[in-house]
C-alpha cells in the first residue's frame, strides 16, 4: 500500500505550491508516474480522497498520466519504449541498455482557484 | 490558474535518506537495504553474516517489523547492535523512520549496517533510506517468475540472493529461468546462490560485502 504515502506526497507539495501562489482552493493535480512504479490508480483516488479532507486540495481531481519503461541505447544512441521488460536495442540489438524513463513520480502541475 | 511543480512526490522522503546517507558516510557505515517477501530468509541471512563477518568486519542491524520483536530476539545471541523498529501497519521502512533509529546506535562502532525491511515485494523498492545497496533475497518456494511481477524491487536491487536452494529438488523452480528473468529486469543485476540454513554460498556473500566496504574505505579496521 505504498499508495497512501505516494498520495500524502502529492497533498504536501501541491498544498504548499498553491499556497506559494496564494490559492484559495485545488481543483486538479496533474500526477506523473512511470510504468515500473506500479501505482494503483483506484487505490490512489482513494487514499488520496481520504487524506486530503480539511485541506485546500479536498475535492480536486487527481489525473494520473503512467508514462512507459524507454531505453537508451548507449552503443547506438536509439531511444525506444521497452515492452515487456526487454531491455534490447531493436535497431542494433545491443543490450547495453540505460532506463530514461518509467521510474519518474512526479507532479507535473496543480490547477487553483 | 495552472501552477507548475514538477517535483518528485517522495522527495520529502530522498531529502532525509540523503541526510541519512551523509551520517553513514561520516561513520564510515556500508549500508545495505535488505528487501524480500515474508519469509524468503531475512533473518536467518542476518544470522549467517553475523556469523561470517566475526573477527572481520563489525556488523549492525536496523529491523523492521510489522508487529513483533522476534527478529531482534533471534539476533540477540550474536551481540550485535540491533535497533528493532515495529512499523505498525506500514509495509515498508522509509528513510524518517531510518532517522529515527540513528541515535540508538553506536554507528562509530559499525562497518556494516544491514537495514532488514519489511517483508513486502512492492513498497519497500520505492523508498530509499540512505543505503549504498538495495539487496534483495528471493527464495525458490516463491517461483521464477517473480522478477516480472515485481519488476520495481529487482530494478532497484544491486545483488539478487537466491535462497533455500536445498530445496530446489522440491520445486519447479528453474535457477536459469529465473536468472533470465532478473536480467531482463535489470540487465547489470548480479545474483547469487545461498542456503541459509545450511550456510552453502554465504562465503561468497560475505565475500562481496567485504570487497564493497573495502572499495568504499580502504582497508579493514581491525583484522
Amino acid at each position: 500500500m505504498h499508495e497512501m504515502a505516494i498520495a500524502q506526497g502529492i497533498i504536501d507539495i501541491a498544498v504548499a505550491a498553491a499556497q506559494r501562489e496564494g490559492a484559495q482552493r485545488i481543483t486538479r493535480i496533474n500526477v506523473v508516474a512511470g510504468e515500473l512504479r506500479g501505482v494503483v490508480h483506484l487505490q490512489l483516488t482513494f487514499c488520496f480522497g481520504v487524506l486530503a479532507e480539511e485541506t485546500i486540495a479536498s475535492g480536486a481531481y487527481l489525473n494520473l498520466e503512467i508514462t512507459p519503461i524507454k531505453g537508451r541505447c548507449r552503443e547506438c544512441g536509439q531511444t525506444f519504449i521497452v515492452e515487456d521488460y526487454q531491455y534490447v536495442c531493436p535497431g542494433c540489438q545491443s543490450r547495453d541498455i540505460q532506463m530514461v524513463g518509467g521510474t519518474e513520480l512526479r507532479i507535473r502541475d496543480i490547477e487553483v482557484d | 490558474m495552472k501552477i507548475n511543480v514538477m517535483t518528485d512526490v517522495l522527495e520529502a522522503n530522498d531529502r532525509i535518506a540523503a541526510a541519512n546517507r551523509e551520517i553513514f558516510d561520516k561513520h564510515g557505515n556500508l549500508v545495505l537495504n535488505l528487501m524480500s517477501s515474508p519469509g524468503a530468509g531475512k533473518t536467518t541471512l542476518l544470522e549467517r553474516t553475523a556469523e561470517a563477518l566475526r573477527g572481520k568486519l563489525r556488523l549492525g542491524v536496523i529491523a523492521g517489523d510489522i508487529e513483533t520483536t522476534r527478529d531482534s530476539e533471534r539476533l540477540q545471541k550474536y551481540q550485535l547492535p540491533v535497533v528493532q523498529l515495529t512499523t505498525g501497519t506500514a509495509c515498508h521502512l522509509d528513510a524518517n523512520m531510518i532517522a529515527s533509529a540513528l541515535p540508538h546506535l553506536d554507528l562509530s562502532g559499525i562497518d556494516i549496517l544491514l537495514i532488514e525491511n519489511v517483508g513486502n515485494l512492492v513498497c519497500p523498492a520505492e523508498f530509499k533510506v540512505g543505503e549504498d545497496y538495495k539487496v534483495m533475497i528471493l527464495s525458490v518456494t516463491e517461483g521464477d517468475e517473480k522478477p516480472l511481477k515485481y519488476p520495481l524491487m529487482f530494478r532497484e536491487s544491486s545483488l539478487l540472493l537466491i535462497n533455500k536452494i536445498d530445496l530446489l529438488p522440491y520445486t519447479n523452480f528453474s535457477l536459469e529461468e529465473a536468472k533470465r528473468n532478473a536480467r531482463k529486469v535489470n540487465p547489470d543485476l548480479e545474483t547469487m546462490e545461498v542456503c541459509c540454513t545450511t550456510g552453502e554460498g554465504i562465503g561468497a556473500w560475505v565475500s562481496w560485502l567485504v570487497e564493497r566496504y573495502q572499495a568504499r574505505f580502504g582497508k579493514l579496521r581491525r583484522a
